[in-house]
Parts: structure tokens; sequence; C-alpha cells
């Protein structure tokens, strides 16, 4: 079987065993993440068409109305339609938030791996911006950068990838001086091939693993940023929607309109327990199904 | 005799040695020790040259130094008379080429993440092996040196056993086109049976390649099965190098006699004994 | 009266689908004072077989067996009492000396703990016998190594710090993993010297658990041979090793690499196929399907032990060995 055909194979078994443990439920929590953030995605995706009304859409007869049938999150103090402005919400929330901890992810292990690998100084001036950026607390660096670029999803992206790679630097980093020691990295040594393909096509794929189950982590971290930052007013700006957003908006009808504060801050709840639960069924089912 | 493929003269390697027992005890500083002291040596084309030695006999670091895995301080290696310690980049690759290694443990001497077939497609790819653009013939041809069914390149190193990883790792180095095979105590972790596998295999190996074999191990039985000449080695130092015959029933060094002394003696079989089936 | 008689020893662990047998059925005999070797391939069960001697086993292995250590039944020993059995009747030493030790601690403190907490002695008492021990143990200058820690030792050294400990009480068994298999040649033999001498000067029975048959041929009195979770042959060194009588023991004999092979390569037979995991074994004998005598029957043979000799059993009832200058054997 050539290895071009060989390969698809071999997925198809790996996939194969991990929705066998899915569907006898031994591995319940990569299930039920799985379901809790498949549900909140493709409603994501889905918003522009399942949305009940638009979410900018004011009607003050309307406002301030609890859940209902025409209504099912309530609506806000100008009778905007909660639920619409959550799917919405969450359409932006995630974007932003796939792209800015995946984007740390990438930068920081090809940086974390490529240090590792080396060494010698290039390693150590790297090192030192890293522990820099480390050593500052996180939402103060995030603020400052969000002072210099200006309000807006927009600079909160852009300070957590700056924050946020260096974690994963250090990650990987530290993966890579164990594994450079390790014989079948040796031995691309010894077969001649480029310090290159040593780094990206062996000793990255089996070092990636640990950082995809910390970016499980970082995703909830920063999606509570994001979050935090638009209740402050700093992420996304008015009309537009996003759960922190939303959740500042009902914080003056705590005790009267409860629902446009609670229900969203449920929402972010649930996102986390589910992102949680995958790096946790994650970990498990690399435990159970052995070299995955 | 063939004509010499590999040759090493005055071959040096310097490290800081760690304090013994008894200058830790008197507070005086460690000072640095020859692991491997200026040893030569010379490899036909198609011979086995045992390499036996002790832990701490500088063997390992000896064999690493061939291929620069570990950079030598002083000497000379040449292959075919191309000078390996001065060659650079392009000219590097192609000594690598020419001289392969299989190391000692099988369960991590292969990349966990990658099929046998993968593995070994890509040693031949990077080195534009002549026949490597065809991916399944190329595997099954050296999947078949190393006797082991072409059914085996989709696996996985996980399901193999130990002796099957390493004739893996044998079939890697092989679709290199090497000309020099360094075992570096490449039986030394499997078990027995299977080890008498792998011996006859480079034997097979030496007799339809024409490969020269740098055999290191520990034990000198095991040298004794495979290698035409042996080099043993204490303390960095080639103490003695000779035909195996010779080296082992007439030994000239201290060492060596100690060592064919401390060996286990050969099962005392029964020479006459015959099989009888019953039922 | 034996030492120690170890009956249907069987060991099984939890797996897919059910349980996993990886000892099946397992008897085993140690008299006082005599090196018993067992000797196996990976896989065959030795030394989860030995470590059942002391209940050593995962807290997941389900194990069952008769197991007398000195007419006392082992299995029915209480927490204290098995505690007591381990640290006084039988002593233990593996294979890897670096990973038994502790890395930040000296190993003179590491023999003297021993000594404090199972023989009760108080420190200055236990420093004493831990510097004689290691003096015992052909250790120099052991006031000095006392301070050393594990790192600075070579293996051998670390081995014969193993061993101190594990004779520090005045073991009636020692149980031997693989003690050799880590260390260089000269090591080992030095190494088996000192167990044997320690063992005459003790009146110590050892039981002495290796692949390699020649250092159980060098060392041992008996050896059972060990396959696939079975006991398939079990006898006198000598008489084993001149006369096998199981196919498995026969091939492996003939595998083993050898000094007389030098100048004349004979290209040794060894043995197709792999040794089999646990799961992989069915019904009747594990080495059928590499067997050079393999008939349908095998699949059906109970793997019972047949004396066919003097103290000499074997598992399989097709194939005997015998000289050729005697008389006819047979079944």
């Amino acid at each position: 079987m050539s290895d071009l055909a060989a390969r698809p194979l071999m997925k198809r078994r790996r996939i194969a065993r991990l929705w066998r443990s899915f569907r006898r439920a031994q591995n319940w929590e990569l299930s039920t993440g799985l379901v809790i953030i498949v549900i909140m995605v493709v409603a994501a995706l889905l918003a522009p068409y399942i949305a009940p009304y638009h979410p900018n859409q004011i009607n003050i007869v309307d406002s301030l109305q609890g859940p209902s049938w025409h209504h099912w999150m309530g609506t806000d103090f100008v009778g905007r339609d909660v639920f619409s402005r959550v799917l919405y919400g969450l359409r932006v929330d995630l974007l932003v938030v796939a792209v800015i901890t995946y984007l740390g992810l990438i930068v920081g292990v090809t940086l974390g791996t490529i240090s590792g690998y080396i060494g010698g100084w290039l390693d150590a001036v790297i090192g030192r911006v890293a522990d820099t950026v480390i050593a500052f607390p996180f939402i103060v660096l995030v603020l400052a950068v969000v002072a210099i670029v200006g309000p807006g999803l927009k600079g909160v992206g852009i300070g957590i990838v700056i924050v946020g790679w260096a974690l994963y630097f250090r990650l990987s980093r530290s993966e890579m001086l164990v594994m450079r020691e390790q014989p079948f990295i040796m031995a691309t040594k010894a077969l001649g091939y480029s310090h290159l393909r040593a780094i990206f096509r062996h000793a990255l794929p089996n070092l990636i693993r640990t950082s995809l189950v910390y970016s499980t982590v970082d995703v909830v971290v920063n999606m509570l940023v994001i979050a935090g930052l638009s209740y402050l007013g700093l992420g996304q700006q008015a009309p537009g929607a996003d759960l922190g957003s939303i959740i500042a908006s009902g914080q003056s009808y705590l005790l009267s309109a409860w629902w446009i504060t609670t229900i969203p801050g449920v929402v972010l709840m649930l996102f986390g327990i589910g992102v949680s639960l995958i790096g946790d069924g994650i970990t498990r089912g690399d435990l159970t199904l052995g070299s995955l | 005799m063939s004509e010499t493929l590999l040759s090493v003269q005055g071959l040096t390697k310097r490290f800081r040695l760690r304090r013994s027992l008894g200058e830790f005890v008197t507070r005086r500083p460690g000072d640095s020790a020859l692991a491997v002291d200026h040893v030569s040596f010379d490899l036909a084309k198609g011979e086995i040259l045992g390499l036996a030695g002790g832990s701490g006999s500088g063997k390992t670091t000896l064999a690493r130094m061939l291929i620069r895995l570990v950079e030598p301080d002083e000497g000379v290696i040449t292959v075919d008379g191309r000078s390996v310690r001065d060659a650079r980049g392009h000219e590097l690759r192609e000594i690598r080429r020419r001289m392969q290694m299989v190391f000692q443990d099988p369960y991590s001497s292969l990349n966990p993440r990658m099929t046998v077939g993968t593995a070994i497609l890509e040693a031949g790819r990077v080195h534009h092996q002549p026949g490597s653009d065809d991916g399944d013939a190329f595997v099954s041809k050296f999947l078949d040196l190393v006797r082991l069914p072409a059914s085996m390149a989709v696996r996985h190193p996980s399901e193999l056993s130990g002796g099957q990883r390493q004739r893996v790792a044998v079939a890697r180095a092989l679709a290199i086109g090497p000309e020099v095979l360094i075992a570096d105590e490449a039986v030394s972790a499997l078990d027995v049976s299977i080890q008498t596998q792998l011996l006859n295999l480079f034997l097979d190996l030496r007799d339809e390649l024409g490969l020269a074999i740098l055999f290191v191990a520990h034990q000198l039985s095991v040298i004794a099965e495979v290698a035409d000449r042996v080099a043993i080695m204490h303390l960095g130092v080639i103490v003695e190098i000779g035909a195996t015959a010779e080296v082992f029933h007439h030994p000239q060094d201290e060492y060596t006699k100690s060592l064919l002394a401390s060996h286990p003696q050969p099962v005392p079989l029964d020479a006459s004994r015959e099989i009888r089936i019953c039922e | 009266m034996s030492l120690l008689k170890i009956e249907n020893l069987r060991i099984a662990f939890p797996a897919r689908g059910g349980i996993t047998e990886v000892v099946r059925g397992v008897n085993l005999e140690v008299h006082e004072g005599e090196t018993v070797g067992l000797v196996g391939e990976s896989g065959s069960g030795k030394s989860l077989s030995c470590r059942s001697i002391i209940r050593l086993l995962p807290s997941h292995a389900q194990m069952t067996a008769n197991v007398h250590f000195d007419g006392r039944d082992v299995m029915a020993l209480s927490r204290k009492a098995i505690r007591d059995h381990r640290a006084h009747n039988v002593g233990m030493i593996f294979q890897d000396p670096f990973s038994c030790f502790n890395p930040t601690k000296r190993i003179g403190e590491q023999v003297a703990e021993t000594l404090r907490v199972n023989a009760g002695m108080d420190k200055s008492a236990a420093r004493a016998r831990a510097i004689e021990l290691l003096a015992s143990v052909e250790i120099d200058r052991p006031e000095q190594r006392y301070r050393a820690f594990p790192h600075e030792l070579s293996g051998g050294m670390r081995q014969r710090v193993m061993i101190a400990i594990a004779i520090s009480a005045g073991p009636r068994l020692l149980i031997a993993d693989e003690p050799t298999t880590a260390l260089d040649v000269t090591t080992q033999a030095q190494i088996l010297k000192l167990i044997e001498q320690r063992r005459r000067d003790l009146n110590m029975a050892v039981l002495l658990v290796s692949h390699d048959f020649g250092v159980i041929a060098q060392a041992c009195q008996r050896v059972a041979v060990m396959y696939g979770g079975y006991v398939v042959e079990a006898g006198p060194v000598d008489e084993i090793c001149a006369r096998p009588q199981h196919p498995y023991t026969r091939a492996l004999l003939e595998s083993i690499p050898s000094l007389e092979s030098a100048g004349h390569h004979v290209r040794r037979a060894g043995i197709p196929g792999q040794p089999p995991t646990a799961g992989e074994i069915g019904p009747g004998c594990p080495f059928a399907n590499r067997c050079a005598f393999a008939r349908p029957e095998c699949a059906g043979v109970d793997m019972s032990l047949e004396v066919v000799g003097d103290a000499h059993a074997t598992a399989c009832p097709f194939v005997r060995t015998v000289s050729a200058t005697s008389e006819a054997g047979g079944a």
C-alpha cells in the first residue's frame, strides 16, 4: 500500500477509534464537551439564519420583557432580543478567540521548537523576551496595548497574541529540550536530514499535543479576557454585540431584568465547561488509546 | 582482502571528568579525561569489525564520532579517501549517506507518529535514492531486504515488537544506500532468540549487499558470531585488534584476557544427543 | 522440606473485554541453601512470578496460588505479617540498580534506614552495621562510600549496595531479578561470585531470574524454563543444558551466541517469529506456532509437567532428547 494511501487509512483508524470511544460513552468528558461546543459553534455559524430578530433591532415597546415564547432570553432595555444578540455575540467571540489563541500557539510553538533545538544565543535572546512578557501581569499588558491601539476587538486581539505566545514558547521549548535527546531525533542527524526537517517533520508532531491540550485552557481564559474587556467597554464597541458587552449592558437591571446579564453569563460559563471537558477528554483518551 | 573503505587515525575525544569520590571528599577539582584516546583502525569493504568493551570503554562515543553525532577533538576519519571531519553541508550529507547507524533502543529510535512505510520512504527521498519516486515498490524492496512483510508499511512502531522495530531501523538505514553500517549495540536490548535472527540478518546483508559493518557490542559471544575481526577497547584505547578467532583464542593483552575469563562459560551441550518423537 | 513451594500460580490482569492471564499455573520449589534459576524471555512471566513470592504485584493484578514459605501460607498473611515476611525472610534485588535508590539520599543512609526500620537498631548501631555490610559486599573504603550519593557510584557498586540491603536482615531466600543484565561482563562475573559467597556464608537459598542462560548455567543448580506464562521444563542445570527435553529449551540453547563461533560463523537457526504477548496465547502449548516439531495435537496439551528423569520434568509430551549412546529413552 503506498504511503500516500496509507495515511488516510491510518487517520481513518484513529478517528474510528476516537468515535468508538465517544459512542461507548467511555470518554464522557470528550463526548459531553464536544456536544456543548459543537452546538455553540453551529448556533453561532448559523446565527444569520436562525436568529429570530436582528440583533440591533430596537423596539422600545417590548423592552425589558422576561424570557417568553417570543423572546427566548427576553429583551434588553431598548427592546433588542437578547437571544439574537447572544447568537451574534457568540459568533464574534468564538471567531476572535479561536484566531487569537491559535495564532499565539502557532507563533509560540514555532519559536519554542526552533529555539529549543538550536539553543545558543538565539535561545537566550528569545527566552529573555518571553520571560519579560510572562513576568508582566497579563491583563495590564493587554490593557496597555489597547490603550495604544485604541478600544475595539482589534486591540484586544493584538494584546492577547503579544502575551499569549510566550507560554506556548516555554512549553514547547522544554519539551524540545527533552525530545532532542531521544534516539529517533538523533537518528535524523545520522540519516542526514536537515535541521528543518528534524524540527518540523519529526520533533514538532510529537510535541504539539501538550500545547494543544494547554490551548483548551487558554481558549477559556482568552474568552474571559475578551468578554471582560468588552464588559469594561474596551472590547467590542456598541452597537455590536458580544457576550461581555451584553453582560455589561444589563448590569443596571440586575435585580429587575436579571436575564440580560445572567443568561449570557451562563452561556459563557457553559463554553468554559465545554472546552475544559474536551481538554480532559483528549488527555484521558491519550492514556487509554495508547499512541494516538 | 578488499580495499579499505573507512580509515580512522588518532581519533580523540575529551570531556570533563565527574569528580571521583576520593576527590569529592578531599575537595580536589576533577580534571578532563579522554573518552577516546588516539584511536586508529581500518574497515574494509564487506568486512564485519567488532568493537567490544565494557561500559566506559568509549566504544559508543567512538562510533558516534564516525558520523559526527559527537564532534571529535582530534584525529582523521576518511571514507574512501575523503575526510569526514572537514566535510560541510552537501559533502557532509553525502558522507552521511554512505555511513548509517542503527541504535540500541528499538523503542525510541523510530518516530512514534510515523508509519513504517513513511519513515523508510522519507529516508530514500531525502537522499534522492533511485526508485524512491515509486513509494510502494521502494518500501517493499527494503522491507523485503530485512525479511519483513510488505503489509508492515502501514503499521506504527507501537504495534511492532522490539525485533521488528530494529529491522525497520535497519531498513530505514539501508534505504539511504550506505556502504558502511554502524550497529551501536543494535541487538543488546533484544531477547536471545530474536537476537539470533538479527545477527543472521546482518550476515546476510553483508553477503548480499557487500556492506561493511562496524558492530559495537559489550558481549563477546555476540561479536564472535558475526565479526571477522575484533577491536577490544578499554578506557578509550584499543588494547588489541585482530582476527576474531585469534584474539579470542590467543589473547595478548591483559584486559582482553580478563574480559574473556569473566565471560560466562559456554553452555555444555551434549553433542551426541538425538531427538526422538513419541506418541 | 522445601523452603519455598509455589503451586499453581496464576496471575491475570484486567484487559479490554475480560482478563488476560500472564502467568498460567506455575509450580516452583526451592530448598534451603540451593540456587534455583528461572529463565525465560520477555513476556514469559518470570518477573511477575518471583514478585508473587512476596506479594509485590501491581494493585490491579489478580493472583491465585498456593505459596508456602517455610510451611506457612504466604497468601493468608495479614498486612503486618507480610511486611514482616518481606523484611526478614526474603530479600530481593532488581535489575536496574539506579532506579531502586532515592537519588537525594546518601547510600549509606539508605542501608542504615533498612536496619533501623527492620531490625530496630538505633542510629549509631545502624551506621556501624551498615558499614560492616558495605564491607561484606566488597565495597572498598566503606566509611567514605557511606557518604556517597547513588549517581556517584558505578552500576556494579550500586548493585552491591542493593545486595547489602537485601541481605541485611539475614534472609532465608534471596530473589535476584535480572541482577546482572544492566552490567558489563566483568562486573557481572564479580556480582555473581559475590552472591554465591554471601549465599554460602548465610546459608541462604537464591532464586535467580534471568534471560541469559549463560548466567544461569554458571550460578544455579536447578533451573525452570518459562515460556508464555508456563514452566515448560525444570530440572538440574547440567542435565537440562546437555539434554533439553522441551523443544523451546532446545531451540533457546541453540540460539545462544558462543565464543566458540569465533572464526567460523555458524549461522545459528534461531527461533522464527517472536515470543507471544499475554493476550495472544490460545489453548494448548504456547510454543506450537514457532516449534519445529509442532503437530495438531499441540493445541490440546495441558502443559502439566511430566517427569522424564532425575528431578527433570517437561511439559511437552511428544519430543524427547536422548543421548545417542544411552539405551532407548522415550516416553
